[in-house]
């Protein structure tokens, strides 16, 4: 009885654990990874063709977006079932398995049929074995159904921190008073190796672009420290930055809702303490 | 002959129209006989609806009320063709009849001449997509039947047919002195009688096949228009009855075959006035949406008879269907009692439940409000933290209930903003001595933005916990001071088992005020333009109430648009968690209050208070947007 293992990049930490998962399954396991650039649906009809030709016990992969999808495709082309993000694994005829649903809220405990056992493991659901490497035998990408190629790469925008992931957020509100005084912002941002978000008045005035919103209809952010400048604290806004560690509000009101919700508070001109703030900064590291 | 080619061609399409009708969804619109037949004697015979614009709706009233008048003068002149010396026994020999007639014709033309000019030279923007050419033909052939009639009067005068007495018919008789007493007169009497029939002959098959086919839906429609509790949206069903398959359910309209037939005879009773559109905050403000061309894009798409091609986008195009505000403008300005918002909700259900294409930037609200029963995504547990200094009863399982319970709703327990309404009206009840308690952590979201959102299981799910929480506390009274709750519990809830009876902060506080329980002191310095919200004033009548208590606190300044025909603040239709394009409304309706003076804009309404004070904000002007509540507590200081 084999085991195969679609590995998209042997260095990662979850392929190493899929294989760790794989080999408690008892039967010869095999990583394999395909050739080329990601195509889902071309990579699926690889993997629907290997199965084919080596039928093979069962074929996982570690429960990442693209392992999933790759799979997904594979048990479509297939007409086999798939049990994603599967935490355990217990033989019979037919298996068990347990898998994880609705964002980690609830587990799951289903029959897995089929010929070929199609699974994916959900990430840390063990820990990978000591030192293992992950040894893979490189599998040509099918041509045949290349449905999606890349054709261009683009690097990443906004010095490459993502606002949804930075761990720093220095947002402007109405207070800046116009596109131009973000320039300020952007700086503070730039020293503190965050990424710049603002609240719906600021997108409504056009003074920045709706991806950097920040809020209930915008993005939510988890940062470790959230800077607000000069935004009163709408409950629209709160409710995409509530996730942030700890926030610090700079507002010439002091009777303005943010400081009800900040841990830090200053009150005053943004227009003075912000750039104040940086050349502290830039001061105490000498520049 | 004419007369038979006539009848048939109305015949047939009247029964395609029937069938229409028959082959649509079911809806209940029965009972209330009183009040139904209370519109049809104000909203179609007294016209009360078109004369809210009172220059058109004076034209119209002219050519409709001298329709109902000049309605026998079809039989006399058919009479006539056959035999010229016969006519309708008495009533075509009442002297006061010939004067009503006489009268009527002038009315008419007078009312196709104001019509044509409203159409040709003034040409208003609510016109803009309706068939201007049909209108036009049909102008002219009113015209004609009129002017065919007086001439043929006329004439009969002048050769001395006449049957009633001259003296009652002043302006044919003027009219007849064109007229020799010759041959040629008898020639043209017989000309014009029969350009008289055939032009109604003509008219007659012509009429169902044109937007004039509103003549006969129109008093159908208005007689099965909502009597009460018209914020109510009609519930689907998420299991079939027995007897009834799977296939009998509909989430929403997804095709012209999910219509009800109230929606159905909607589309036929649209004469593409343009009233809704005028009204239409999302239109005035630069958005797609225009209800007009909603009814006529379903229109046409049931008249195509294609059953199986989605209404959205091939009828009405998405992006107007996310535009509503639900604030019913255009519902309170529909002349024939066309009820857009069940229109829109319905396709919005079903893009929502069926499609799943919705804004994005919805879903969260969508989420939050199934997970933690608030739109925001707040702890339950901190929704009563806004009392917590006040020493409010929470009322605890198994406790007694209070007379009455306060229902705080998600705005005023979490917005910053809005929590100041709550804690003025917890202090005015205190001080007023009522016995009241909130739910605390166990009130959740009414699903009102869910609902109105098009996601009616999320509502459903909300309206059942609530209920079961209300009921197994024993409440009988309710007061919200969040109008979208109050519609939701007062006009909603019923259809899931909860019947209360509830109040709007401001009704309340305002009977305190007047009982002496409250007594605020008057300081006429404090300038107040009241701002009424959509769900309280136009789909509940509460429109004296939130006036009595500015009234008792400062001077009372009224906008242009108040009342019933207050335009909303934009938060609507759940748009509270939506982006919004083109110019914002609340910005416009803030530039409208400030216009009046006023120092401070008086809201009853925590969505109201939020997005006018984001309008503020973005005006720059000098105007405080407060809750009546505040007001009022702050007067008893």
């Amino acid at each position: 009885m084999s085991v195969l293992v679609f590995v998209e990049d042997p260095a990662d930490e979850l392929a190493a654990q899929a294989l760790t998962f794989a080999r408690g399954m008892d039967g010869d396991v095999t990583a394999f990874t395909i050739s080329g650039d990601y195509a889902p649906a071309a990579w699926g009809q690889t993997l629907a063709d290997l199965v084919g030709a080596r039928s093979p016990r069962a074929v996982l992969a570690a429960g990442t977006e693209r392992g999933n999808e790759v799979l997904a495709h594979a048990a479509a082309i297939l007409d086999l079932p798939l049990s994603a993000n599967t935490i355990s694994f217990a033989p019979g005829s037919p298996p068990t398995v347990t898998r994880v649903r609705w964002g980690g809220s609830l587990l799951e405990q289903a029959l897995l049929h089929g010929s070929t056992l199609l699974l994916t493991v959900a990430p840390h659901a063990v820990a990978a074995d000591d030192g293992a490497t992950v040894e893979a035998e490189l599998v040509a990408s099918s041509q045949h159904a290349l449905a999606v190629a890349p054709t261009k790469r683009v690097g990443a925008t906004s010095g490459g921190v993502s606002l949804e992931e930075a761990k720093v957020v220095v947002a402007g509100g109405r207070g800046v008073g116009s596109a131009e005084g973000f320039a300020i912002i952007e700086q503070l941002a730039e020293l503190l190796g965050g990424a710049v978000g603002c609240s719906r008045a600021v997108t409504s005035a056009g003074w920045r672009p709706h991806t950097d919103q920040v809020g209930q209809t915008g993005t939510k952010v988890s940062p470790d420290i959230y800077i607000a400048c000069g935004i009163s604290g709408a409950t629209q806004h709160m409710a995409g930055c509530k996730g942030a560690k700890k926030l610090l509000a700079i507002n010439a009101d002091g009777e303005a809702s943010i400081f009800a919700h900040a841990d830090y508070g200053v009150l005053g001109d943004l227009h003075e303490i912000v750039p104040a703030i940086a050349a502290e900064i830039r001061k105490a590291r000498g520049a | 002959m004419a007369l038979g080619a006539s009848g048939t061609l109305f015949a047939r399409r009247l029964a395609r129209l029937r069938a229409l009708v028959q082959a649509a969804k079911p809806t209940r619109r029965s009972g209330d006989v009183a009040a139904r037949v209370r519109n049809e004697v104000t909203i179609v015979l007294g016209q009360r609806k078109l004369l809210q614009r009172f220059g058109p709706g004076l034209m119209h009233a002219f050519i409709f009320w001298g329709f109902l008048v000049l309605a026998p003068t079809i039989l006399i002149a058919m009479i006539a063709i056959v035999d010229r010396d016969q006519t309708l026994p008495w009533l075509a020999a009442q002297g006061w009849y010939a004067l009503l007639a006489d009268i009527f014709c002038v009315l008419v033309l007078v009312g196709v001449v104001s019509a044509l000019y409203v159409r040709k030279v003034v040409r208003p923007r609510r016109f803009a997509g309706s068939h201007l050419g049909e209108a036009d033909l049909i102008l002219a052939l009113i015209a004609t039947v009129v002017i065919s009639l007086l001439l043929w009067h006329s004439s009969r005068i002048a050769l001395g047919y006449n049957e009633w007495p001259k003296s009652w018919s002043p302006v044919s008789r003027v009219l007849s002195h064109l007229f020799g007493h010759g041959g040629g007169t008898r020639v043209l009497e017989r000309v014009f009688v029969w350009v008289h029939v055939a032009t109604i002959l003509a008219f007659l098959a012509y009429l169902p096949y044109s937007k004039h086919l509103h003549i006969g839906a129109a008093a159908v429609n208005v007689w099965f228009g909502r009597t009460a509790a018209r914020g109510r949206l009609e519930p689907l069903r998420f299991e079939p009855d027995e007897g009834e398959s799977e296939d009998d359910l509909r989430f929403g309209a997804g095709t012209a075959a999910d219509l009800t037939w109230k929606q159905v005879l909607d589309t036929f009773s649209c004469t593409e006035c343009g009233r809704c559109q005028d009204v239409c905050p999302a239109n005035q403000t630069g958005k797609l949406l225009s209800p007009k061309l909603v009814i006529m894009g379903l229109r046409d798409q049931l008249f195509s008879g294609d059953r199986e091609a989605p209404l959205v986008p091939s009828a009405v195009p998405a992006e107007s269907i996310w535009d509503c505000v639900t604030c019913g403008a255009c519902i309170e300005a529909c002349p024939v009692s066309i009820e857009h918002i069940d229109h829109i909700v319905d396709l919005r259900r079903h893009l929502v439940m069926v499609e799943s294409s919705f804004p994005a930037e919805a879903e969260p609200m969508l989420r939050d409000i199934e997970r933690s029963s608030n739109p925001w995504g707040h702890p339950q547990a901190q929704r009563a933290d806004w009392a917590a200094e006040l020493g409010v009863r929470v009322l605890e399982p198994g406790e007694m209930p209070p007379e009455y319970l306060y229902w705080v709703g998600c705005a005023s327990s979490f917005d910053e903003r809005a929590r100041r309404t709550a804690e003025a009206t917890a202090k005015l009840l205190q001080a007023a001595g009522v016995d009241f308690a909130i739910l605390g952590p166990r009130e959740s979201c009414t699903g009102d933005p869910a609902r109105r959102m098009g996601n009616e299981y999320v509502f459903q799910a909300l309206a059942e916990q609530n209920v079961a929480t209300l009921n197994q506390a024993g409440v009988r009274k309710i007061i919200a001071n969040c109008p979208h709750c109050f519609n939701t519990l007062a006009n909603e809830y019923p259809d899931f088992g909860g019947s209360y009876e509830v109040v709007h902060h401001s009704e309340l506080l305002a009977r305190l005020v007047s009982e002496g329980r409250l007594r605020p002191a008057r300081d006429e310095q404090l300038m107040v333009t009241y701002h009424d919200s959509c769900y309280l004033a136009r789909h509940n009548d509460v429109l004296d109430a939130p006036r009595e208590l500015v009234g008792a606190v400062g001077t009372a300044l009224p906008m242009a648009r108040s009342g019933k025909q207050t335009f909303c603040c934009g938060a609507g239709g759940a748009h509270m968690w939506m982006e919004e394009r083109a110019n914002p409304i609340n910005v416009e309706r803030v530039r409208e209050a400030a216009a009046t003076g006023a120092d401070t804009l008086a809201v009853a309404c925590p969505y109201c208070t939020v997005m006018l004070d984001d309008g503020v904000q973005s005006t720059g002007d000098q105007l405080r947007v407060v809750d009546v509540a505040t007001l009022l507590v702050e007067a008893l200081q």
